[in-house]
């Protein structure tokens, strides 16, 4: 008998099996309670309130939106190059340092990577009250970790010979570093750094339906109220924002820009680096951290947390994280492969972006109309708000690929959808998987927030806890949070060095 | 007796790939033009790397001016300049960026920064790199987009605008036409030129070439990491060509 032999197209499409337990549990769970309120959503969407005070309130929202995101998203690059300069093996190589500072640092900063904006939200929330500032600082935290793993990468690509090269210029170590580590900083802040805003934008919406502040917390309380047709006029305000920051963005180019304007830039970039730090040293400072003293209650405090019911959450979360990434795997190829023309990759197109508008919060509020709140119903939230990322690459990189041996095949006489599979999927499946790996990291972080919400997981435990001031317990569950993440992000290292 | 530039006593060196130098002793005084010979592999560039600093030998001791190379600060070391076989630029900085990057060693990091943003005087590399042949139209191009020929004329340019006292070069003519190498022989080797910039005093060029021989005091001949002679341009016969070819 011939053994299976997979390889990364067969393991996408293999993904898809994750339905079947969802499938069956989300039907064993199905009610046709919200059916009515579902239709009247739908239908809201095509008829969004319009007035001048919603429009005023969107405008209100849309300002502190703006003001949230481009703030944390400016001070975490910044941030983010530091630490990922700091955390490239060339700063110690140049600098003569000792390595180890470099494996602290890295470790360190994968323990702030692994915890979602929304838990590092919540603590602040319950240590400082509602502020302005914590949605600010609970996206900077993670997303200077994140930045960092992304810059220091790049970095560690340059070429050891020209590292050498620069060094035997014999320059003062200042110089050298910057001249060697310029060009990979910029080429990310292009590739990436600007897509950045874009997930700034949608986590200070998130963090909004905490009670932060922004267009999220105007989504949440029409939600509540179940006023739709506010919510849509909020939603497409949302989505007008993210689409004309995309746009403006893509106009920056760093290049082309006159000499004034970037000595300009260059020190604005200064001023509010020196500001943010003075600002953040400030906040953690001030004397409005009224509960935080309990915190002192985790030196005197016994850990009884540890129980069957911790670990039965610590399982639901890592079930949890592995059926979302095997939904975000597995849809976007399959449906693009179904409806295969022209119509229906523009309907994908277009149920992708609303899935990637719609915060998953609200989605699964959404859900919870039809359903019982469950592992499955938060793991195909999850699993469509990343397939509808997912979806979105797969489809730029299929456009921009070289498309003779599709052609070739259709030529023969090939069925078109064989010839998609065999003439451009399998190109793409190695580096879509690759991609998918890195998703799955991004997964295991955003459990939290359907945790929070749908009752699943360690996020639901992490709210209760958070609520009854319990620091002991949430210290527990973060520290149950940075192993999964670690781990996660120990397995997809390897998977991403196997693929690429 | 007159102290050598740069000095190797007893080197010895092993990489990874079992490749090793065997105690090498090397002199090289003020004002010498040496020419290094042998097939690939012979053990050139490891001997550069060596004479540069970037590899640290297993045994024996590298001096320049005198002292240990260990010693030496970084306004002496910058004394070396090195045009790498393998040109090693910046890949996505402009060929005038790439110039001015030679000019690191003497200016402060204020210049550095200058120099990335584009913002920073670029005469001085312009000059040098006309010196090199190089048109005009290629002095902002970026490095990725240009010849092969013309990033090895940005090599030579990076190197020269260091103006230290010895440059060591791996196979400079590489990717050059004859005129054009014959025209950066002529200024690798003739210090005193009409262009008046400063060119090194003392220089070690590793060749495969044997028709570029002239202009050069001295030939080194190595095989198989070992240096099989060391002598005067005008005693060299072709049984030592044969002994390393």
């Amino acid at each position: 008998m011939n053994k299976l032999k997979l390889n990364s197209s067969s393991i996408t499409f293999l993904q898809i099996l994750v339905c079947i337990p969802i499938a069956y549990e989300l039907f064993i769970n199905f009610h046709i309670g919200g059916i009515e309120l579902f239709k009247e959503f739908i239908i809201s969407a095509f008829n969004p309130k319009i007035n001048n005070e919603i429009i005023f309130t969107l405008v209100k929202r849309l300002n502190e939106t703006i003001f949230i995101a481009f703030f944390s998203w400016l001070i975490s690059i910044i941030f983010g190059v530091i630490f990922g300069i700091l955390s490239s093996e060339i700063f110690y190589k140049i600098l003569n340092l000792p390595i180890f500072l470099k494996r602290f640092l890295n470790l360190f900063l994968t323990f702030i990577r692994s915890i979602h904006e929304i838990i590092w939200g919540l603590i602040l929330l319950q240590i400082y009250g509602i502020n302005f500032s914590i949605g600010i600082i609970a996206i900077c935290i993670p997303y200077v970790a994140i930045n960092a793993k992304v810059f220091s990468e790049q970095i560690e690509n340059i070429n050891l010979k020209t590292i050498e090269s620069i060094k035997q210029i014999n320059g003062i170590k200042s110089s050298t570093l910057i001249t060697l580590v310029w060009a990979p900083v910029i080429e990310t802040f292009k590739n990436f750094g600007l897509y950045r805003l874009e997930c700034a934008i949608r986590s200070t919406a998130v963090l909004g339906l905490f009670g932060i502040g922004g267009i999220g917390t105007s989504i949440f309380l029409s939600f509540q109220t179940l006023n739709f047709r506010e919510l849509w006029t909020y939603l497409w305000g949302l989505a007008f924002l993210i689409i004309i920051s995309k746009k403006l963005l893509k106009r920056f180019n760093l290049s082309n820009t006159s000499k004034n304007f970037l000595t300009s830039f260059v020190i604005a970039l200064f001023c509010i680096s020196l500001f943010s730090l003075s600002f953040f040293v400030y906040f953690i400072f001030n004397k409005n951290a009224i509960p935080f003293n309990s915190i002192n209650n985790l030196l005197i405090s016994n850990f009884n947390f540890i129980s069957y019911d911790f670990l039965k959450l610590l399982l639901e979360t890592i079930v949890l994280c592995l059926l979302s990434t095997g939904i975000a795997i597995s849809f976007p190829p399959i449906f693009i492969l179904i409806l295969n023309n022209k119509i229906g990759i523009t309907i994908i197109r277009i149920i992708s972006f609303l899935f990637r508008l719609i915060p998953p919060p609200v989605l699964i509020l959404l859900l919870l109309m039809f359903n019982d709140p469950s592992i499955s119903l938060a793991a195909i939230t999850l699993g469509l708000h990343n397939a509808a990322i997912t979806s979105k690459l797969l489809l730029a990189n299929l456009h921009n690929q070289d498309n003779k041996q599709y052609i070739a095949m259709k030529s023969l006489g090939v069925a078109k959808r064989s010839s998609w599979l065999f003439g451009l999927f399998v190109k793409q499946s190695k580096s879509y998987l690759a991609y998918c790996a890195y998703r799955s990291e991004i997964i295991i972080r955003e459990t939290a927030i359907l945790g929070v919400i749908g009752g699943v997981g360690l996020g639901w435990q992490l709210q209760e806890s958070l609520s009854s001031f319990a620091w002991e317990e949430v210290l527990v569950i973060l520290f149950a949070y940075s192993s999964i993440a670690i781990i996660g992000e120990l397995i997809n290292g390897k998977i991403k060095s196997n693929l690429t | 007796m007159i102290n050598p530039l740069l000095e190797l006593k007893e080197v010895s060196y092993k990489n990874k790939n079992n490749f090793t130098l065997n105690k090498l002793s090397l002199r090289i005084k003020s004002g010498e033009k040496i020419a290094l010979l042998g097939k690939s592999g012979a053990g050139k560039t490891t001997l550069i790397s060596i004479l540069n600093g970037t590899l640290k030998p297993n045994k024996g001791r590298v001096k320049l001016f005198n002292t240990e190379f260990d010693k030496l600060n970084l306004y002496q070391k910058s004394k070396i300049s090195t045009i790498w076989q393998d040109l090693r630029l910046i890949e996505d900085l402009s060929a005038e960026q790439n110039v001015n990057c030679g000019l690191l060693g003497k200016q402060s990091f204020l210049f550095a920064f200058k120099n990335l943003l584009n913002i920073s005087s670029f005469n001085k590399a312009h000059q040098y790199m006309q010196v090199c042949n190089l048109k005009k139209s290629i002095f902002s191009k970026n490095i990725r987009k240009i010849s092969g020929g013309q990033k090895q004329r940005v090599a030579i340019a990076r190197s020269l605008i260091q103006e230290s006292d010895i440059l060591l070069a791996d196979e400079p003519f590489n990717n050059l036409d004859p005129k054009l190498t014959s025209n950066i022989k002529n200024l690798l080797l003739i210090t005193k030129n009409k262009n008046k910039i400063k060119v090194p005093n003392t220089t070690l060029i590793s060749l495969h070439r044997l028709d570029l021989l002239d202009g050069f005091n001295r030939i080194i001949g190595m095989k198989n990491g070992e240096i099989l002679f060391d002598l005067e341009k005008t005693k060299l016969k072709k049984y030592h060509l044969n002994k390393i070819y």
